[in-house]
């Protein structure tokens, strides 16, 4: 305890979790060791896109020596999922996806798991599959649930029964109709621009794949070990859907290697936990391969998007009609809330009088679309902000003042009726745009060579339940040292860090007090937390433990006025000491946090060892017309930001090359600067990566790039020599110091931004993801003949 | 991983007798960046494997008189930086290794691991093609040597018989003066498979120059671009420039991959032709 | 087939035995205990695996670990000699090098082979070195910074 930090929230501390990372120390769920009754799973997916099973017989691997179990839907045909319960845990009738989990099977060493789920026969009768969520909306597709209307499913959620629509999200906005935006207001248009854009699936692809250790006891009690951004989360669906009393159901996940949204909800969880329970008292195994990964957990959900956007002659817009169709995959149990936050943000950070905005959650033959990083503003993002460009264009005037008259401000009643809170994206353009040097042009590097410049903007609201809760637990040692127990994950973004910071500075103590007790996060002794999505720890999490703080705070500050005899607001706690502005006393924080202090003449005693909880909730989030998206307030927050983009492409080849990227966000305070330039610096090139990343399917939906082979993540030579990030700070009503979220956020216009850059150089739009050297060529040398003679 | 027995011989009578086990699927094993994966996913699947590093020569790089003898488990890295690989005369092998995968992969791989997976897209390929290597093969009858060109008969087959082994790669030397560039293009910058390798090479020959020219990824295997030669054998102002890279574009016939269309293949092998050309003129005395 | 042999991991010498087709990282991790070396792919692409092997970073997922035997290796365990943190480890720490940490000890590794062949890299070198190392959180401008600084303070 050399260093002493006090006052640490504003302050680029180092992270709590770095030393244990640099050594190999830190351990992840597949570092735990559990013993030699450890077992090894293996699931069997489908082959096919869709399906009905005619048969299982697993007789084959059952007989193969060493098998333990072979368990399949037929087992436990029980409905899982977070928003809307639409699928089982093992597939039940029909298969919908290549890759969906038909079997598990549980054996005493890996290999023989692998080969026995070789020998599961499964007999399919084929179905038509679908896989373009726009088809797939088509009153005549085929059919991919038909027993949609009897899932469960939340309140805000609103599926189409016969139909493959999981969600269907209305915004209805000023002069519209559900036909479309009044003529009389197209009419006041000096331009229109109408397209369509489109996206592929993309996979999270975190280093660390998915993986999962469940164990079954004879009594009941049901324990996962699992890489995991939800405990809580897991442990409340599991338990739902399992009968098992959540007391019993224990989810125990320590670090994460990278999640990204796609290590939320549940995915391959439920499956061990089935293949534990056929195996009582044994731990069973389950780390997906890479392979798996890309195919058999969550993947980003494909869009087809359609626009007519238009603006009068100064550049004001004027109205909006939307409509989005996201390729949410087999299952929608999380999906539809994408959907769902897509539409009620449809406008991207725009005030706009008229809005016309359907946003649909589309079931294909695809594999599962889930949450991830941006959580479907990257995707609507794509070509809203290629359109602001193109009207820009129209209308001759500059794309970056465009956007800047447009954007929300404080105080707009933005598209769903709501007031927009305090935040400033004008102020996020200036700055981008100063760090780009917006409007120079550079000079190439070759004379085959050509730069461009291109902006964009985003807005993203934390997208959740309108409850999701938060708490936290904080507890003093005999040297006041403290214990901060929270259930966020860290997951790379420095949770951990700014959590001890937050009680640090609320109980007025040194940084270097705080250590964090959340790693493993375990439901059975950590506070509870809805999950680790949304960019909502800073915010949520943070005012609870905030109040954790505050509430030990009190405690220590009564016990000290008292033993004093003075009144409790006139104390204070500095750098881990109590001090008394009245009578400038002073009373070290050692010992008395857990002995508590003598009275006069050691006449009893005061006080006992201090343990401070706090939680957090919003409150104040309102259901929405299901007809119209209006209501008084759809979403907690928004964060904002812009990002500029340099490139330089080469027209021999069409290859890109990102020089520079300047991002600029609204974090509202930053509690930790450095730990908020790493995201920006991070979510800049995970943005550029996305933005060439592209599942690609055959005709018969299976994947065609399962690895890294082929499905290209950018390398340390394809990430910019420079990101450039500026931390603009609104507070934020309600967020602890004024904090709100910013780990999505930073990735979410990036693919646009570059668009735009690509249009400035070279005079050509690209409406459909991903980007590639093949395409900019292509789309630049239109009609070269390529016939050759071999 | 499918379970195999591993044997790693020191005398070829033993790496021969291991190869040819009578009913069991034998592979040999060099620096197992393809073997582990293509087990792993069961597209292979042998009993056997047999670790080649140990055998006499195949982790040398020697010069006879006939030219340089690069032995089969001679490793990426160590061509790129083996002082007769990467000096004047066989450089194009060095340069062809860097481009290969990233630094992992570099330190395992081996120069006969690249070419016995026969992959269209082998960046030591057309290096070798124009050096006019031979693969040198020896099996229990004996040992014989094969014009590079004919070592490829298609993605993954080559001209191996079953028991023989590729031990290593002879390359003559160039004569003197010779010049050489391998340019690749891929989807990332580095660690990447190549959508079109080239490599040139010219020497001085009569006053002029001789060239050699080879492609990769672009036909079923690495081929020589043979008119493209003749025409710069002929000169090299630009019109003969231009006109080589529409011969070597019409020497290819590449697919459709997950990595590239034939369409974009075939605009760029002469982009990436004319590049290769170029960068060997620049070197031109 | 089983082998009985022993393994030279950061200068200890550890006997084991092996089946034929285990992988280095796999004896590592599963029969070691030696965890800080990570599977993210077994395809050598991501390079989450690297250790050095003879002093050069290999993908361990794409060793044999009987292949190993009579070589030196090293891990992220033997980075820190007598509790002090290597320079490289430090660098790291200071920079925010790291995030979910997943990709730490390859980088790590890949990072020490580079500093050993050549103290003074440019960037450039840097970035060519860590090519073989996927990291998905950071966007590398700190490992790379990292690494960087640690090359200047050995000027």
């Amino acid at each position: 305890m050399k260093e002493q930090t006090s006052n640490p929230v504003g302050k680029s501390v180092p992270r709590v979790d770095a030393f244990e990372k640099v050594t190999g120390a830190a351990k992840y769920v597949d570092d735990m060791a559990f013993g030699p009754t450890l077992l090894y799973g293996k699931i069997v997916h489908s082959p096919v896109a869709h399906a009905l099973i005619k048969k299982i017989d697993a007789s084959k691997a059952l007989a193969l020596p060493g098998v333990k179990a072979v368990v399949t839907g037929q087992d436990s045909p029980t409905l899982l999922g977070l928003y809307l319960k639409d699928r089982y845990i093992y597939a039940y009738d029909r298969v919908r996806y290549v890759g969906e989990s038909v079997a598990g099977v549980v054996a005493i060493s890996e290999e023989i798991a692998e080969q026995a789920a070789k020998l599961v026969e499964v007999e399919y009768e084929l179905l038509p599959p679908v896989f373009d969520p726009y088809e797939g909306a088509k009153p005549d597709a085929p059919l991919l649930h038909p027993d949609l209307g009897k899932y469960e499913v939340v309140n805000f959620i609103f599926p189409e029964p016969g139909t493959n629509v999981s969600e269907h999200f209305r915004l209805r906005k000023g002069r519209v109709s559900d036909a479309g935006v009044s003529d009389e207001v197209w009419a006041q248009c000096a331009t229109i621009v109408e397209d369509q854009y489109t996206l592929p699936q993309i996979q999270h692809a975190p280093i660390e794949t998915h993986i999962a250790v469940a164990q079954w006891n004879p009594d009941g009690q049901v324990t996962l070990w699992a890489a995991s951004q939800s405990p809580f989360a897991q442990r409340d669906l599991l338990a739902q859907s399992l009968g098992i009393p959540h007391g019993n159901m224990r989810v125990i996940s320590p670090y994460i290697g990278g999640g990204f949204g796609g290590k939320a909800g549940i995915s391959i969880e439920a499956n061990v936990v089935l293949m534990a329970k056929a195996v009582p008292g044994h731990p069973v195994k389950v780390r997906m391969t890479r392979e798996e990964e890309f195919v058999a957990t969550n993947v980003r959900q494909s869009l087809v998007a359609k626009y007519k956007i238009g603006c009068d002659k100064d550049g004001n817009l004027l109205a909006m009609d939307l409509a989005y169709y996201f390729g949410g995959g087999a299952y929608n149990d999380y999906g539809v809330n994408i959907a769902r936050a897509a539409g009620y943000s449809c406008t991207g950070p725009y005030d706009v009088p008229n809005v016309k905005g359907d946003s649909y959650c589309v079931y294909t033959n695809h594999p599962i679309g889930s949450a991830m990083r941006g959580f479907g503003m990257p995707e609507i993002h794509w070509g809203l902000e290629q359109i602001m460009d193109r009207l820009a264009e129209a209308i001759g005037m500059d794309a970056a003042d465009f956007k800047r008259q447009n954007c929300v401000r404080q105080g707009d009643t933005i598209l769903t009726g709501m007031t927009m809170p305090n935040v400033d994206l004008p102020q996020c353009i200036d700055k981008v745009k100063e760090a780009i040097g917006w409007g120079r042009v550079s000079k190439p590097s070759a004379p085959h060579k050509r730069r461009g410049k291109g902006l964009a903007i985003m807005w993203k609201a934390p997208a959740m339940p309108p409850n999701p809760g938060s708490s936290a637990i904080v507890r003093f040692n005999e040297d006041a040292t403290l214990n901060v127990y929270v259930s966020g994950q860290e997951i790379g973004q420095g949770a951990f860090t700014v959590a001890a910071q937050m009680a640090a500075e609320a109980l007025g103590i040194p940084y270097e007090w705080v250590r964090v007790s959340a790693n493993p996060v375990d439901t059975k002794y950590s506070p509870y937390e809805w999950q680790t999505v949304a960019s909502r720890l800073t915010w949520s999490m943070g005012n609870a433990v905030k109040a954790a703080a505050e509430h030990a705070r009190g405690q220590i500050l009564d016990i000290v006025a008292k033993y004093w005899g003075e009144d409790p607001a006139d104390l204070d706690i500095k750098n881990g000491v109590v001090i008394s502005y009245k009578s400038e006393r002073e009373q070290s924080l050692k010992k008395m946090v857990v002995y508590g202090l003598p009275n006069e003449n050691f006449e009893g005693w005061q006080g006992g060892p201090i343990v401070g909880s706090g939680k957090f909730m919003p409150t104040y989030v309102t259901g929405l017309d299901p007809n119209t998206g209006q209501g008084a307030r759809a979403v907690v927050h928004y964060t904002v930001g812009a990002q500029a983009v340099d490139l330089e492409v080469d027209t021999d080849t069409g290859q890109i090359e990102v020089l520079k990227i300047a991002s600029a966000y609204d974090v509202g305070k930053a509690i930790n600067p450095d730990l908020v330039m790493t995201q920006i610096e991070g979510g800049a090139v995970h943005g550029l990566s996305s933005a060439f990343e592209g599942m690609f399917f055959d005709a018969q939906g299976r994947l065609r790039n399962p690895s890294f082979v082929d499905y290209k993540l950018a390398t340390s030579l394809d990430a910019p020599r420079e990101i450039h990030g500026d931390i603009v700070e609104t507070p934020l009503e309600d967020g602890p110091w004024g904090a709100r979220g910013v780990g999505e956020h930073v990735m979410v216009q990036t693919a646009p931004a570059i668009a735009n850059a690509l249009y400035n150089a070279l005079g050509v739009r690209f409406n459909h993801l991903p980007l590639s050297a093949e395409k900019v060529y292509l789309a630049t040398h239109e009609g070269e003949e390529l016939t050759c003679k071999a | 991983m499918r379970p195999f027995d591993y044997y790693r011989p020191e005398t070829f009578e033993e790496a021969f007798r291991l190869l040819t086990l009578p009913d069991k699927r034998v592979m040999p094993l060099a620096g197992a960046t393809d073997l582990i994966p293509m087990v792993r996913d069961e597209h292979w699947q042998p009993d056997v494997v047999v670790d080649v590093k140990g055998l006499p020569g195949m982790c040398d790089v020697v010069e006879m008189p006939e030219g340089l003898i690069v032995g089969a488990a001679v490793r990426m890295v160590e061509l790129m930086h083996h002082p007769l690989v990467n000096s004047p005369r066989w450089n194009l092998l060095a340069q062809a290794a860097a481009a290969m995968g990233n630094e992992q992969v570099r330190n395992r791989a081996t120069l006969g691991g690249n070419l016995c997976t026969a992959s269209p897209a082998a960046d030591s390929a057309p290096a070798l093609l124009t050096l006019e290597a031979k693969a040198v093969i020896r099996g229990a009858a004996g040992e014989r040597r094969v014009p590079i060109t004919e070592f490829f008969l298609g993605p993954r087959k080559t001209a191996l018989q079953k028991g023989e082994l590729l031990i290593g790669v002879l390359i003559p030397a160039p004569p003197v003066g010779a010049v050489g560039t391998y340019v690749k293009l891929s989807r990332r910058k580095a660690g990447d498979l190549a959508i079109v390798g080239v490599a040139a090479l010219a020497y001085p020959h009569d006053g002029g120059h001789v060239w050699c020219l080879a492609l990769g990824a672009v036909a079923p295997t690495p081929i020589r671009a043979s008119e493209a030669e003749a025409a710069l054998n002929a000169g090299h102002d630009e019109a003969t420039i231009e006109h080589a890279t529409k011969c070597a574009f019409d020497a290819c016939c590449p697919i459709d991959d997950i990595r590239a269309s034939a369409e974009y293949r075939k605009a760029m092998v002469s982009r990436i032709a004319r590049r290769a050309i170029e960068g060997v003129l620049a070197k031109l005395p | 087939m089983l082998h009985e042999m022993s393994l030279n991991i950061n200068g200890e010498t550890y006997p084991v035995v092996v089946k034929s087709h285990d992988t280095l990282v796999r004896v590592l991790r599963e029969q070691l205990g030696l965890t800080g070396t990570k599977v993210g792919c077994g395809n050598g692409e991501c390079g989450a695996c690297t250790v050095l092997f003879d002093g050069a970073p290999v993908n361990s997922c794409m060793v044999l670990a009987v292949e190993a035997q009579g070589h030196r290796i090293e891990t992220v365990e033997g980075l820190s000699q007598g509790g002090d943190l290597h320079p490289l480890q430090k660098a790291f720490v200071e920079h925010n090098a790291v995030q979910c940490g997943f990709c730490t000890s390859g980088m790590l590794m890949s990072a020490k082979a580079l500093l050993e062949r050549n103290s003074h890299p440019t960037e450039q070198e840097v970035r060519e070195a860590l090519v073989g190392n996927l990291c998905r959180c950071t966007g590398y401008i700190r490992i790379v910074d990292a690494v960087l600084d640690v090359a200047e303070a050995g000027s």
